[in-house]
């Protein structure tokens, strides 16, 4: 489960990866797309700044780091849950088709029901309207999937469904796409670029606390995730009571991924990617330590993406999804390439 | 599909970032003409018509036409494709631009097709739908091809999104619809847009009337904005457009909006900005920009300042907002989809113009009551 000669250098790496997280999170917040000092942010930060520096700081900056932090450690542990319960390296939060449920939610108050979400605009819901359609899309596929893994033995089998859901949806939604007028494509397209800036500190309490409620879940089932390692077989010798493990894991996955996609969404592949980089740095399969390390990476990860997506400066700025698929894929590919082997850790 | 999502936008900033747009000075009617898509030439027989960047980023690429009377015959060196006999009896859309030069020059009845018909401003157009009269052909890349050759239209007026042979449009064209491109919504000033309204005049058969109609708006346009300028000494600064997420997409100053602006008597927050196309700019640094800024116009599509605050609970702290001085091109609006602003301020520049005066300097317009501008209470 450990290599040999790693085992000494887990702390080192842990403090490390924290300590690279604080930094992460403190440039996040002094570098933005707009020019400002970082005495006139920290000014700004504790209530003495100019009204304007303090919107942008308490309104701009810190609920979007903050953001970065929880959705890159909830996307990556729900990746690392999902790599391990299907012993698959290549798994993520979207295989189940967690993420594209999501996005059915959305495309479908978007494209298809526009005036529903007009008035989703003027009502109560406002502001959350596209964060509800989410969250109904993504729990309906979770209830699918959890429906089938409670009836399947093999796990494989719910892999497959999830799979075919996910096409079959994404089907769904290039339908509504066809048909839908330009404004609402847009709306749409712009919102599968993945958004971490647009949140409220309303809404970023509600994805705080998925998050939190997913991630502590992921921590208490370090035990039964170490021994699916070894597979079901023995899983079940050693007592781990599988259906009710892999129901527990796959609400865990399911609320990490599904709040997030919600809030910012779809985050996916720094699901895929970051916990193969934690695996990398840690040198270990052991989940006690695999799962807070892949969060705090998760976290650097999406930080370092938001920080690079202010690069063209002058105020523009680059979707951050296609900053992390950009960095992440060279970093994957790396993986795969030098290390001979990856399946071999499933 | 998500990659492609990304190299458009990639190629999207790159093409923002280095290409900087011609810019378009004009000072009389005259010039409207010249820095326009649309040359007319008028010979014996027959008119020419040469649309020159008939979609973006075209390079410079002319499409001919040459408009023949019924039953005459086409004179050497015209190849049949490019011949529209003219006038049309039979006409199918693509915008609801040109349905409002078509009700303009009223000869609406000329229509048998339109894309999206439903979000049509036009309160006859759901009834003839309804009735079969007019049909709707389906949206730009998903076109009922079958339709529009079944429906046998004289001219079919497209507004080029990409090159013809790439789209449907060029099959259409070679199964022998005579597609003509209206390339308005490209024109960067509103007298140049409402000019193409003598393509439809020439169409149709009242050019004429479509010319008169012109002279007389142009008029109107440059009376109003003659007097703006000699009588404004502060110009307001105005903030435009509405974020999508995290994401703020700036008009280039050197845009038909732009332009209104600056006739109108205001002053283009991003007036520094000199594109082709829109650029993307982080909410963030609009949010700060938009500090100074006196007029808030176009905020999506909200109505009023609690939908407003709702797509972007930040912008509502604006000064702009706390002022109430936001604007929305919303008051002339249907429940599916249509807006007027969209369909028949194509061919009333000058009445447009007069809303954003009334907007940016009301003083100049006491009592004036924007025909399609609605404040956000």
């Amino acid at each position: 489960m450990m290599m040999k000669g790693h085992a000494k250098a887990i702390p080192l790496v842990i403090t490390g990866l924290l300590a690279a997280m604080t930094v992460f999170f403190i440039a996040d917040i002094l570098i933005g797309s707009t020019d400002m000092s970082a005495s006139e942010v920290l000014r700004s930060l504790f209530g003495k700044g100019t009204p304007q520096g303090e919107i942008i700081v308490m309104q701009f900056r810190l609920p979007k780091a903050i953001t970065a932090l929880f959705a890159g450690a909830a996307m990556s542990v729900s990746g690392l849950i999902m790599q391990t319960l299907f012993r698959n390296p290549l798994a993520g939060p979207d295989v189940l088709g967690i993420s594209s449920g999501a996005g059915l939610g959305v495309a479908l108050t978007v494209l298809a029901f526009s005036p529903l979400f007009s008035f989703a605009t003027t009502s109560a819901f406002a502001g959350w309207s596209l964060i509800l359609a989410a969250c109904a899309g993504a729990g309906a596929v979770m209830m699918v999937i959890l429906a089938v893994s409670m009836r399947m033995k093999d796990i494989m089998t719910v892999l497959i469904v999830g799979l075919l859901l996910a096409s079959a949806i994404s089907a769904v939604v290039s339908l509504l796409q066809y048909f839908s007028n330009e404004t609402a494509l847009r709306t749409y397209v712009i919102w599968t670029m993945g958004n971490l800036g647009n949140i409220s500190w309303q809404q970023l309490r509600a994805l705080v606390l998925a998050a939190v409620a997913g991630l502590s879940m992921a921590f208490m089932m370090v035990k039964p995730l170490n021994a699916m390692l070894m597979g079901e077989t023995f899983s079940r010798t050693v007592g781990v009571r599988m259906k009710r493990t892999r129901v527990l894991l796959l609400v865990a996955a399911s609320i990490l991924a599904g709040s997030v996609t919600a809030f910012c969404g779809p985050l996916a592949f720094i699901g895929v990617a970051v916990p193969h980089i934690a695996r990398l740095l840690l040198g270990t399969t052991d989940h006690r330590i695999l799962v807070p390390g892949t969060a705090v990476t998760g976290a650097l990860t999406l930080l370092a993406s938001d920080i690079i997506s202010t690069a063209p400066g002058g105020g523009h700025i680059i979707p951050v999804n296609t900053v992390t698929s950009l960095i992440g894929i060279p970093v994957v590919l790396w993986i795969i390439l030098g290390r001979k082997g990856i399946g071999r850790r499933f | 599909m998500r990659l492609q999502y990304l190299l458009t936008c990639l190629i999207f900033l790159a093409c923002s970032c280095h290409h900087s747009a011609d810019q378009t000075h004009r000072g009389s009617l005259f010039q409207a003409g010249e820095t326009s898509r649309l040359t007319i030439e008028e010979k014996t027989g027959f008119t020419r018509l040469v649309i020159r960047d008939p979609w973006q980023n075209a390079g410079g690429a002319e499409l001919e036409y040459y408009l023949l009377p019924r039953n005459s015959e086409i004179p050497a060196g015209i190849r049949e494709e490019q011949v529209i006999r003219v006038p049309v009896s039979r006409m199918i859309i693509m915008s609801t631009t040109h349905l409002a030069m078509l009700r303009a020059l009223d000869a609406t009845d000329l229509l048998v097709g339109m894309a999206g018909p439903q979000i049509a401003y036009d309160s006859l157009i759901p009834d003839a739908v309804a009735r079969g009269i007019v049909r709707d052909v389906g949206y730009e890349g998903t076109l009922n091809s079958e339709l529009i050759v079944s429906l046998d239209p004289d001219v079919l007026v497209a507004y080029g999104v990409t090159a013809p042979s790439a789209g449907q449009l060029g099959r259409l064209s070679s199964m022998g619809v005579r597609v003509v491109y209206d390339a308005d919504y490209l024109e960067e000033d509103p007298l140049a847009r409402c000019r193409w309204i003598k393509l439809f005049g020439l169409l149709t058969g009242k050019q004429a009337m479509a010319d008169s109609l012109f002279k007389d708006v142009s008029a109107r346009y440059d009376d109003l904005a003659e007097r703006v300028r000699n009588s404004v000494h502060e110009r307001p600064s105005v903030l435009l457009g509405a974020p999508w997420e995290d994401v703020w997409y700036i008009s280039p100053s050197n845009s038909y909006i732009g332009r209104l602006i600056a006739d109108a008597g205001g002053d283009y927050l991003f007036s520094d900005l000199k594109e082709n196309n829109s650029v993307p700019f982080s909410v963030e640094a609009v949010f700060k920009r938009a500090a100074d800024a006196d007029i808030w116009i176009n905020p999506g599509t909200s109505e009023n300042m609690k939908e407003l605050a709702a797509t972007d609970h930040r912008l509502a702290t604006l000064p702009v907002c706390t002022q109430g001085e936001v604007w929305n091109n919303r008051k002339r609006i249907t429940g599916e989809g249509g807006n007027d602003y969209w369909e028949s301020a194509v061919v009333r520049p000058d009445l447009l113009l007069m809303d954003f005066v009334s907007i940016i300097h009301p003083e100049l317009l006491p009592e004036y009551t924007p025909y399609y501008y609605l404040k956000l209470e």
